[in-house]
């Protein structure tokens, strides 16, 4: 299953960075998304899955899922989101003023 | 001495606010005094009985830098001619420069470089010599640029700068190279060990390293082109720096190594052959130029070139004839550079073409030019100092080392026919400089201004240096046992007591003399005859083209580099960086055999949901690449979003699948806020060529981050540190909920930033949107 | 004691709290912002004293013992850097008010400014891997936001970019803390230290090693990872160029001096082999952008990239005199970085340009900044007896002693490009006819130049003064070369 995941994991990367080599705006923040999850499936499967129960503590229970990536999976989730959400608001800006969602047409002078 | 040494440099300092009083008293008359008192405090260490003084200031210890200064004879030498020429110079200057100039500008540069050449010929330590070594590279670019609003002026300087200083930093590299070898920093320490640096396989590019930091800084072929722009300095700036002093520190330092490379038979292949090169190289050029400070540029170079050749030859009779010369060439071409000073001052030009029949207007100077240039055209008289020096070259030229190297052999032959070679021009540029300017037609109405003799004042500073010229050559071993010995000894310890006379009987130096007299006379008679043939040689050639085109290339060149990958194409720059990630890392993965060892043990079952699942976050992904609708995008991107969600709920963690729950709903009504304010989509229209890249980048990522996970999960050598926090998690941590426990506790630090960072993002997005509702208000 | 090692993450954050506050009053801001910026260098350098003194200051987080908790190790190197950290934000804290627009200000850039110290201070002590991608990710936060400050066109273009690259590699960089908490079970970095140590870097380490190698190097703008620097460090105030110019890359090679001194050092021949490699490369390249343009501030920003060349060399080159080079270089390139994005803003405000075609004759009017300049040039260069020919002389003495000819002369030859990179500006900038012509702006205030000054005064204190910072800085590197410390004083076993 962990290397089902990795695949996955794999594939997340090579859409997210096939998306982010576009021209438009849009796709390249939807590459950043999908590159985000890829992460975080690594994270996670680096922790083993299903290797027990959830990690809530109950006598009952013997062995528990790593709780560790869920840890950092948890903070790099919400520090994905407020990048993701400035990019979104930035990217909607740049857009305006320049424009254009195309980053090709943004490339801007040698010497300004 | 480190009183004397950085006296100059603090006397600096004040200089500026004694500029202020420059309306009454002129600033150079404060300045003189200082290099007067070095001069004064070195004399009294001439004496045949001299022997070194080492004085010792630390300075950076722990880097082996200290203020060693080391006074022997050679130093004692260049100290003296640094401290004189200065007062003279100081002292002429007060005359030659205005006060409506910026004096005290003038003199703090004069005073640091000063204090700089002091440096260059007093440490022993290799990187105190390297500091004072650049500084005189400074204050000659500020120096050569002090007229800075003439253009000629800022590119003197920029070349001078450019050229030196890639010398000093040339010459940096051998010193450092000399004291990893050795373990030291000191020069002394560095002859001791000069067996080591024989046998280092470097020796090569040691010698190679520091001889292009003294060919530079004494301006030798082809590195020569430097100086005759230096002309653009004020004269007398011109007499001091680029004629007596500062071109001599790259003299200095051969002759301070010589003791290190004299048995490398290279060093004399090397030092000889570019010496004899410039000699003969400058003393033709000099001919062709017509400005007056040129030709003397150029004959300084020559004679620089004359020197540096001796120094290569080595023996006895050539260090001493080399040290008995860099004290000759500083009181003649110190004198004629003052000279053309005055010319300048007084007639308004140097253009040698404007000049002549200034005979009956300036005796005075006349005077001291034909001494000048006498001298420095070697005429056998017994009153002219260069004439001693000149046969001394010659004989040194005639009794060269035995050598086993067949070039050497080559060149030990054919040098003393090319020291005569360049030696003729020398005398034909003498002469054409004197009678070019004295005798002849007048050409009044040519001059900017009616020429007349300078003042006294000015007059005094060559009329002393002229003294000094005739002086030796009345009597040429004057300061020979109380100073020169000294200093030939310290290049070469074989060299001991020389004594110069006029008459040496019929030999080879005499008839060489007698070779360079005879041709010189035809040559300048018919000057006008064959002048033409510098039309063919250098004709277009030149290193100064050289140095041009190579400036002007690394403008355009650099700028061409450059444009072609800042385009300012995110994709472009994303490509590269995927690039260089993948090869290496792949590289990386093989030669290191990282994935080797993949193990099919120890991992989970698979259920057929599971794989449902991720099946449709594959195709959900990959159909992120096709569509075309933005409003698909974004619910298809939602779908991989969830199906994380969905994961995280098999792989049982329940708190995680929550929160991207609520996380991937805020973003996707993000997402379409912002997609109500994007442009539609657009087809991808993109070459094959795009698309195999980008194909190319996608899956090298995706693959690298597989096989690398694989690999990763199948090195199970360690047990996570997980287990920690499950026992403990409820112990000390006081919750059972494990991740949430962690997340406050354990690694609390983390959060606590992980908030800051949503603050920041929080007010970054408050601070766009304001912007914007502005800016729509205006 | 062990809680010294926090205040200077903590006291940035509690002053950017507080300054979000009085944000509508500028006033109060400006003057709390220096307050507070003061009081943070000087407990830096109280700090400082107390590790060089007594040794490593250990906080372990919440009383979490290592590994398991997040541990801030204060050694020799970290708080020398932090203390650097802090002399550059104390400088620009003063020169900020008079550089900056009042819609700039009132956007909380005090706020970020604040917050980006306290993301590179807690980067510099973390010794927690994840915790350093948390630090990064505030840093990157805060310059995202000062990037964009003010919102004008080309500001945001070029942001986007910025934001983009720096997004990817933050992802990759937790993707490798993953990978190799896969193979190690930790995230502690005296723990992953000690574990890779034990199995001697074997599999695929060396591959994870890699990543986090590209990671660091794209932040620190390293051949050819740097496409991205220059262009958009020029378009903020010159205020945010230079806190970018003097810290955001220098994040970056620390955290590769830092990883690669004490965890992956068992495949020197592989991996530190290339960095002289990309070291040379990094110099070459570097100075051929900074040639290449006409733009003053973006000759500045070229020269990171050859300052980040030499810096990697000493690490590439890995013996003690290298490393201590480095880190001299380090220090000494974050201080007059600082000064000189300062001062070329100041320089492109007086002119009015920062066209070098279109300035000439700027002496005339404005001798100080011309003469801080050719200083400035000076000291970039390495030409003694300044901070740079310190750091530059140990990296070639290093360099030489491990026999590696090629890179030697590359940075001597780079050194001389540099000189005449920035020299170019004093030449054909401030050198020439005085111009009456053309309309000058009021001279250039004080408050300008007092902080470029200031630097300028510790880079040239760094050089003549060196023997009261290099046998520190020797030190380090004799500690640095031994990872055995670093894992002790942590695991305290």
């Amino acid at each position: 299953m962990e290397y089902i995941i990795l695949i996955l994991a794999g594939i997340l990367f090579a859409t997210a960075i096939y998306n982010i080599l576009q021209k438009q705006l849009l796709r390249i923040i939807i590459g950043t998304v999908l590159l985000s999850h890829g992460a975080h499936l690594v994270i996670l499967t680096m922790g083993k899955l299903k290797r027990g129960q959830p990690p809530i503590l109950d006598d009952s229970v013997i062995t528990y899922t790593d709780p560790l990536p869920q840890a950092l999976i948890l903070t790099s989730i919400v520090i994905s989101f407020g990048i993701t959400s400035l990019l979104l608001v930035l990217a909607y800006r740049t857009a305006k003023e320049n424009n254009t969602d195309n980053m090709e047409e943004m490339r801007g002078e040698a010497n300004e | 001495m480190i009183f004397a040494v950085l006296i100059p440099l603090i006397c600096a300092l004040f200089v500026p606010l004694l500029s202020r009083f420059k309306q009454k008293v002129h600033t150079g008359i404060f300045v003189v005094f200082i290099p007067l008192g070095i001069f004064l405090y070195f004399l009294r260490f001439i004496g045949n009985d001299f022997s070194p003084v080492l004085q010792t200031y630390s300075w950076i210890p722990s880097l082996h830098i200290n203020f060693d200064f080391y006074l022997d004879g050679l130093s004692l030498l260049f100290v003296l001619l640094i401290s004189g020429i200065g007062t003279l110079v100081v002292f002429y200057s007060i005359f030659y420069l205005h006060i409506s100039e910026k004096l005290g500008h003038f003199y703090v540069y004069l005073l640091m470089f000063m204090s700089a050449m002091l440096g260059v010929v007093l440490s022993d330590n290799v990187f105190v010599l390297y500091t004072f070594w650049e500084l005189t590279s400074i204050s000659s670019f500020l120096l050569i640029g002090y007229w800075h609003h003439r253009e000629r002026s800022r590119y003197g300087a920029q070349k001078s700068m450019l050229i030196t200083v890639f010398g000093g930093l040339s010459m940096l590299g051998g010193l450092v190279f000399l004291s990893v070898i050795t373990g030291t920093t000191s020069i002394r320490s560095m002859i001791d060990q000069v067996d080591i640096i024989m046998s280092n396989e470097y020796l090569p590019l040691i010698l190679v390293f520091i001889l292009i930091g003294a060919f530079t800084k004494s301006a030798q072929f082809p590195f020569h082109i430097w100086l005759p722009d230096a002309m653009e300095a004020p004269t007398p700036v011109s007499a001091y720096l680029h004629s007596a002093t500062m071109v001599k520190a790259g003299i200095y330092l051969v002759a301070r190594f010589s003791p290190i490379f004299a048995l490398y038979e290279w060093f004399f292949i090397i030092v000889s052959l570019i010496g004899i090169t410039t000699l003969v190289w400058a003393s033709f050029m000099a001919v062709r130029q017509t400005d007056l400070k040129g030709i003397l540029a150029f004959s300084t170079v020559s004679q620089l070139g004359m020197i540096m050749a001796m120094l290569g030859f080595g023996t006895e009779a050539a260090v001493f004839a080399a040290v008995f010369h860099i004290l000759n060439h500083a009181t003649f071409k110190g004198s004629l550079f003052m000279i053309a000073g005055i010319i300048d001052h007084e007639t308004g030009t140097r253009d040698i073409r404007k000049l002549g029949g200034l005979l009956t207007f300036m005796p005075m100077s006349a005077t001291l030019a034909l001494f000048g240039t006498f001298s420095m055209a070697g005429v056998p008289l017994p009153f002219l100092n260069g004439f001693y020096s000149k046969e001394l070259f010659f004989k040194s030229t005639t009794l060269l080392n035995e050598n086993s190297n067949s070039f050497a052999v080559f060149l030990s032959d054919a040098i003393p026919y090319l020291a005569v070679f360049g030696s003729i021009f020398t005398f034909v540029y003498s002469m054409y400089l004197f009678f070019g300017v004295f005798t002849g037609p007048k050409k009044l109405d040519l001059l900017p201004k009616k020429p007349h003799e300078a003042p006294i004042g000015m007059l005094l500073s060559p009329i002393v240096l002229v003294l000094g010229v005739i002086i030796i050559g009345l009597f040429p071993n004057l300061v020979n046992g109380s100073l020169l010995t000294h200093a030939a000894n310290a290049i070469n310890q074989a060299a001991g007591y020389e004594s110069v006379s006029y008459w040496h009987g019929f030999e080879a130096p005499f008839i060489m003399s007698l070779v360079v007299v005879g041709l010189g006379i035809i040559l300048f008679l018919t000057m006008k005859r064959w002048t033409r043939i510098y039309n063919v040689i250098p004709g277009k050639l030149s290193f100064n083209k050289v140095y041009n085109r190579l400036i002007s290339s690394i403008d355009v060149i650099s700028n061409r580099i450059t444009n072609s990958y800042m385009t300012g194409s995110l994709k472009l720059y994303m490509s590269i960086i995927l690039a260089v990630i993948i090869v290496f890392s792949f590289v990386i993965m093989f030669t290191t055999g990282g994935f080797n060892n993949i193990s099919f043990n120890d991992l989970a079952e698979i259920s057929v949901v599971d794989v449902s699942v991720v099946l449709i976050m594959v195709l959900a992904a990959i159909c992120t690449i096709f569509v075309n609708n933005k409003l698909a995008l974004i619910i298809i991107t939602g779908i991989v979003g969830f199906g994380i969600s969905i994961l995280f709920v098999i792989f049982r963690a329940p708190d995680l699948a929550l929160t991207q729950l609520v996380v991937e709903t805020v973003s996707m009504a993000l997402f379409l806020l912002a997609y109500y304010h994007l442009p539609e989509l657009q087809r991808r229209n993109e070459t094959i060529g795009d698309t195999l890249t980008n194909l190319f980048l996608a899956l090298g990522t995706g693959t690298l981050i597989t096989m690398v996970g694989i690999a990763a999960h199948s090195s199970d050598w360690f047990n996570t540190i997980s287990d920690y926090f499950v026992e403990t998690s409820y112990k000390l941590g006081g919750g059972s909920n494990i991740v949430n426990v962690i997340l406050v506790d354990m690694r609390g630090l983390d959060t606590l930033f992980e908030i800051a960072v949503l603050g920041i993002a929080a007010l970054a997005i408050y601070g766009l949107i304001k912007v914007r509702n502005k800016k729509e208000a205006e | 004691m062990s809680n010294l090692a926090i205040l200077p993450i903590i006291i940035p954050m509690l002053a950017g709290i507080i300054v979000a506050f009085t944000n509508k009053n500028v006033a109060l801001t400006r003057v709390l912002t220096q307050v507070f910026a003061v009081i943070s260098l000087l407990v830096a350098a109280f700090v400082t004293y107390t590790v060089f003194t007594d040794g490593s200051i250990i906080l372990e987080t919440g009383d979490w013992k290592a590994p398991y908790g997040i541990i801030l190790v204060a050694d020799e190197l970290s708080i020398l850097l932090i203390l650097t950290t802090n002399i550059i934000a104390a400088a620009t804290a003063f020169y900020a008010p008079h550089s900056l627009t009042l819609k700039q200000e009132t956007h909380y850039y005090y706020t970020f400014f604040f917050l980006l110290i306290t993301g590179v201070s807690g980067a510099f002590l973390t010794g927690d891997l994840f915790n350093l991608f948390v630090f990064f990710e505030v840093l990157l936060m805060a310059s995202y936001a000062l990037i964009v400050l003010g919102g004008e066109k080309i500001q945001l273009r070029e942001s986007i970019k910025y934001v983009l690259i720096n997004l990817f590699s933050s992802m990759l960089f937790v993707t490798a803390v993953a990978l190799l908490y896969g193979v190690l079970g930790t995230i502690n970095m005296a723990q992953i230290a000690q574990r890779v140590a034990e199995v001697e870097q074997r599999g695929i380490l060396t591959t994870i090693g890699i990543l986090l190698f590209f990671v660091f190097g794209t932040k620190a703008a390293l051949f050819p990872l740097y496409y991205w620097l220059p262009r958009p460090y020029i378009v903020p105030n010159p205020v945010v160029s230079a806190l970018f110019g003097a810290l955001l890359t220098k994040v970056g090679i620390y955290s590769i001096l830092r990883v690669f001194t004490l965890i992956f050092v068992h495949k020197i021949e592989i991996t530190h082999e290339a960095f002289i490699w990309i070291a040379g490369l990094s110099m070459i390249f570097g100075v051929i952008g900074a040639l290449s343009t006409n733009n003053i501030k973006l000759i500045i920003a070229y020269n990171i990239i050859p300052a980040i060349g030499f810096i990697i060399m000493g690490i590439g080159i890995f013996n003690q005199e290298a490393l201590s080079g480095s880190i001299y270089y380090l220090v000494h390139d974050m201080i007059i970085k600082c000064a000189l994005f300062l001062l070329v803003g100041v320089i492109a405000y007086v002119a009015g340009t920062s066209d070098l075609r279109k300035m000439h004759g700027l002496i005339h009017h404005y001798p100080v900044l011309g003469w801080l300049l050719f200083i400035s040039a000076f000291i970039l260069a390495g030409i003694p007896p300044f901070s740079g020919f310190i750091g530059k002389l140990a990296l070639l003495r290093g360099a030489l002693s491990s026999e590696e000819i090629a890179i030697t002369i590359i940075a001597l030859l780079s050194s001389l490009l540099i000189l005449y990179s920035v020299m170019k500006i004093f030449i054909r900038g401030f050198w020439g006819e005085k111009d009456e012509t053309i309309e000058y702006k009021e001279k250039a205030s004080l408050g300008l130049v007092l902080p470029i000054v200031f630097l300028l005064g510790f880079s040239v204190f760094l050089g003549i003064g060196a023997e009261f910072v290099y046998p520190a800085v020797d030190g380090i590197a004799e500690y640095l070369l031994d990872p055995q410390i670093y894992i002790d004083s942590v695991l305290k076993e």
